[in-house]
């Protein structure tokens, strides 16, 4: 090939050859300019060589380990709460599915995107998302916060289809608490909320993290330990997104341990239907064993809304209403027993001996002392009476002068052996105390000695003593089991997940008294008249079939409302049958008139369910097994 | 056209198998790339491969003309590559807010990408020209070469593509460089070096360009956008660490922590999966393959076909040190393919015609 051959060559000059050429290759322009790039090119090779060094040599372990905090999460798998059984294995609390709405804070990109996106969509309030966010800022940023618990179908699909412009949040489907009887036994069962943050600064919570549900009231506060079961946790791969890719691996949650209750649901829903709309408390329990087999407290509240996190208006509404819903009336209100507190002036009064079966007292309407007049229920009088007699027409009279002759103190010494005054002992939080007066207590409490005055009121149970409706009950135990009372007792056995028992509660005794002999037949006939002869104060609530023993109280309330008296409490306490009793009741019904009109009622209906077969009743089996 | 027995045995087999063996690399590590994607590998790796066979074949077309006669013709191919250009600005694709994209018969291209080899094709024979005259150039010798390099450049930066658009530049620079110039060229340059790029960034950088520069100077200021992704860029590249996770083994792309981890940011898919080691090795690969584009350079025929040669050696040099600089955050984030690996058609032609280019010129470095 000749330079010649090609047209174009005329354009450019061909390298010079020969000694020419070499020479321009050593001496020519060129030469040095590739000693530079062949600096330039080591410099590069030494330049990434050190980064990359630095990177994945040095720093290699840390980039590993954000690499892998970049992909992982540990997820929380709640534990089912266990399941509340009454005593023919009735479910009385569950758990249900139910979605919830988390920000991880981690995987937003715009916060206010995100914030503010589900505060337009779902309504919420901006201030509370970010509260949630802030009281969980002691925790890993790939900590899922908890928004809102249980949103609704229309919510998740609103969120759903907004997923990509609201990075950060997520839902989960998560168990629920879920009480199917609504108000029904809210006192007994109580309910879960959300841990607050005052709670989980204490030491027992340290096990729990924020948006934990936690037992705050009733058995689900008591039991807690056990109902809670052990949440599980899974490590899944997420992407970018925050998505998850897949599960790397997992610890089954292990779920709460159930609970078996003493409690007859269709006994407590007798209870409920007749205490509804009232203000008032019931207890029903088996004085041979302390088993409670129903305990209703009147108004009530729905724990659902608790559970599916309660708002704030809701939560005000419910802690200033003036009727006090979230007061457990059978174990936390207290009243004045009024009559049905003859039984232990009467037990006392034949221990002592200050009278006997005949002992009698002549009752004109009227017991003069000091300088007034106490006055007998009924105006005309009871004539003469006995104690029997006494107990059944509830004479007044007869208990100011079998008061007077006991003297305070040992009407104190009676309640402290029927254990009044003190806590029955319920498994349930908050039981309050009650109070059976004694001069010695005046003295400490005002600095002022006891009046004579003051011992015939506190004899037909008014004046300075306070009881509540369980302290009661057990004084109707005491009588049925003649001395012996036993720690009222709800829960009977928790199975665990496994269903073995971890533990069953037997019956403990709380009072074991022997009194003279007689003493019981005598004021159990006196019980026994009260609802079956037809002078008894509560002659009208007789059951068919059964004998039920009883005494009906009607206690003075002084409570006024728009200057009005709300009228007397009405008290009820009885037991049955009354020859082998199975059953002891208490009835409270806040100003609600007079025992045996009001409150008599409840406990006939409680034996009538137990103890006879009615067609109402199954209509009532068949709603509670729905 | 008969090609001659003796260039084909003149033909350069170092640099082929080189670039094979980088473009096998490549390949592997695609499949690894956009193994996570929803319609998966397969797509990418045949375009890919499709792509291979075009620049072959342009390789084939390249070799049997003399670099002479190509380079007659630059003034041709950069009106049709400047009309490409001009066309995708108006009606071209949009793809993540910059139009770079032309369709032509179902078959998208980017011509930008193009521009680079056309460029050195014509900045050598002007410069070869003046060379004739003068041994070192003077600053109006300058100008014409800069005007040039301008109209591209311009234009693409409207595009907008500011990887591209540096590129050239820096090419054009190179080459001037490389020809030699007198003290009062590089002194009058130095100052417009100065000059420009605070009026660049007054009126022409857009606020993505200022705000990825900005992340680059304090990535810790802005952790869940730019910064965002160059540190997960960073975290991919050191969680290799020595070994590597395994090839197919990357979490960091898999899982979406990396954007454009089939494009620009390649890279980190290869450092994540082969750590150090392979890195290293990668690093020689590329390094060897430039060395030799500038020992074509240096043994060329004549002036030409060395200045063609450095300048297509200078443009895979840039394009390769650029993209790993930005992956290991030593280079603000600017959108510039790596050679033979990234995914990309249009960019994988334009180095084979470089190759092809080189080859010629190569083969012909016995031609009298």
């Amino acid at each position: 090939m000749r330079k010649g051959d090609r047209s174009y060559k005329s354009r450019f000059y061909a390298k010079p050859r020969g000694a020419e050429y070499e020479k321009v290759m050593k001496d020519g322009t060129f030469p040095d300019k590739y000693r530079w790039c062949k600096w330039v090119l080591i410099l590069t090779m030494v330049i990434l060589s050190l980064r990359l060094w630095h990177l994945q040599i040095m720093q290699g372990n840390e980039m590993r380990r954000q690499s892998e905090m970049n992909r992982i999460r540990i997820k929380k798998i709640i534990a089912p709460r266990g399941v509340i059984y009454d005593r023919m294995g009735r479910v009385l609390a569950d758990t249900r599915p139910s979605f919830n709405l988390y920000i991880t804070p981690e995987d937003i990109k715009d916060f206010n995107q995100t914030v503010d996106g589900l505060a337009t969509l779902l309504g919420l309030d901006r201030e509370e998302i970010i509260d949630k966010l802030k009281a969980a800022s002691g925790f890993p940023s790939s900590f899922p916060v908890k928004i809102k618990s249980d949103i609704s179908m229309d919510e998740l699909a609103k969120v759903e289809a907004n997923r990509v412009y609201l990075p950060g949040a997520n839902i989960q489907i998560e168990p629920k608490r879920n009480y199917p009887y609504g108000t029904m036994m809210a006192h007994m069962l109580g309910y879960v909320s959300e841990i607050s943050n005052d709670e989980l600064k204490k030491k027992e919570y340290k096990t729990y993290s924020p948006g934990d549900y936690i037992g705050k009231y009733g058995l689900e506060k008591m039991y807690e330990s056990y109902l809670r079961g052990a949440d599980g946790e899974k490590r899944v791969e997420v992407d970018a997104m925050g998505r998850e890719v897949r599960t790397l691996d997992m610890v089954e949650p292990i779920a709460g341990s159930s609970m078996y209750l003493n409690v007859n649901l269709d006994v407590q829903m007798v209870i409920e239907k007749m205490l509804e709309g009232k203000r008032g408390g019931c207890i029903a329990l088996e004085p041979k064993s302390g088993a409670v087999v129903a305990l209703v407290s009147r108004p009530a509240f729905d724990p659902n809304t608790f559970a599916s996190g309660i708002s704030k208006e809701e939560w005000r509404a419910i802690t200033t209403d003036k009727t006090h819903p979230l007061q457990n009336r059978v174990i936390q209100g207290r009243y004045p027993p009024g009559s049905t507190f003859k039984v232990l002036t009467a037990l006392m009064a034949l221990q002592e001996g200050v009278i006997n079966e005949h002992t009698g007292f002549s009752c004109g309407g009227g017991f003069p002392f000091g300088n007034r007049v106490f006055k007998c229920w009924k105006k005309g009088g009871h004539g003469g009476v006995n104690v029997r007699r006494a107990i059944v027409e509830s004479c007044d009279v007869f208990f100011y002068n079998v008061g007077l002759r006991l003297g305070i103190d040992r009407i104190h010494k009676a309640g402290d052996m029927v254990g009044l005054g003190k806590r029955a002992g319920i498994d349930l939080p908050g039981e309050a105390s009650g109070l059976v007066p004694s001069s010695e207590w005046k003295k400490k409490t005002y600095g002022v000695p006891w009046y004579e005055g003051e011992t015939v009121s506190v004899a037909i149970g008014q004046g300075a003593v306070w009881l509540t409706p369980i302290q009661l009950v057990q004084l109707s135990s005491f009588v049925a089991n003649e001395g012996v009372t036993f720690k009222p007792q709800l829960v009977n056995k928790i199975l665990g997940p496994d269903g073995k028992t971890l533990k069953a509660f037997g019956p403990v005794i709380n009072v074991d008294v022997k009194l003279k002999k007689d003493i019981f037949r005598i004021v159990k006939e006196g019980m026994q008249g009260v609802v079956n002869e037809p002078s008894g104060t509560a002659y009208g609530s007789r059951v068919q079939n059964v004998h039920m023993s009883g005494k009906t109280g009607t206690a003075q309330s002084s409570t006024l409302e728009g200057g009005k008296n709300l009228g007397d409490h009405a008290w009820f306490i009885a037991f049955a049958p009354s020859e082998d009793p199975g059953i002891a009741v208490s009835v409270l019904i806040e100003h609600g008139g007079h025992g045996s009109s009001v409150s008599a009622p409840v406990a006939k209906a409680v034996a009538e369910t137990l103890f006879t077969v009615k067609p109402e009743i199954k209509e009532a089996k068949a709603g509670a097994s729905r | 056209m008969q090609v001659d027995k003796r260039k084909l045995y003149h033909l350069d087999w170092y640099l082929i198998i080189n670039g094979l063996i980088l473009f096998a690399i490549g390949l592997m590590n695609l499949i690894s790339a956009t193994s996570s994607f929803y319609s998966g590998s397969y797509g990418f790796i045949i375009k890919q491969l499709v792509a291979f066979c075009a620049g072959v074949v342009l390789i084939g077309v390249i070799i049997n003309f003399d670099y002479h006669t190509i380079a007659g013709h630059a003034h041709i191919f950069y009106f049709v590559v400047l009309a490409a250009v001009v066309l995708v600005l108006v009606w071209g694709m949009a793809a993540g807010g910059a139009r770079r994209w032309i369709s032509i018969f179902g078959i998208s291209f980017q011509p930008s990408e193009f521009i680079k080899p056309v460029l050195v094709l014509l900045l050598a024979c002007i410069l070869h020209e003046k060379k004739r005259e003068k041994a070192l150039l003077g600053p109006r010798d300058v100008l014409v070469p800069f005007i040039w390099t301008l109209s591209p450049f311009v234009l693409i930066l409207l595009q907008p593509d500011l990887g591209t658009g540096l590129i050239i530049l820096l090419v054009a620079l190179a080459l001037l460089w490389f020809v030699g110039m007198k003290k009062s060229t590089y002194a009058i340059l130095i100052a417009i070096g100065t000059f420009l790029p605070l009026v660049a960034w007054q009126y022409v950088l857009k606020p993505y360009q200022k705000q990825r520069i900005y992340t680059f100077l304090n990535i810790d200021a802005d952790p869940l956008g730019v910064g965002y992704h160059t540190k997960q860029a960073m975290i991919a590249v050191g969680s290799g660490k020595f070994f590597g996770k395994g090839y197919l083994q990357g979490t960091q792309h898999k899982l979406q922590f990396i954007p454009e981890h089939h494009t620009d940011f390649i890279y980190t898919v290869f450092a994540e999966e082969w750590g150090f080691l392979g890195s290293i090795v990668f690093f020689i690969l590329f390094l060897t393959f430039i060395r030799r584009c500038l020992k074509i350079s240096q043994d060329a025929h004549d002036d030409l076909g060395s200045i063609i040669a450095f300048g297509l050696a200078t443009i895979i040099f840039l394009q390769f040190t650029i993209n790993v600089l930005m992956a290991i955050h030593l280079a603000p984030v600017v959108g510039i393919p790596l050679p033979f690996i990234s995914y990309g058609g249009s960019s994988l032609i334009s180095v084979l015609i470089s190759v092809g280019l080189l080859l010629n010129i190569n083969m012909r470095r016995y031609m009298f």
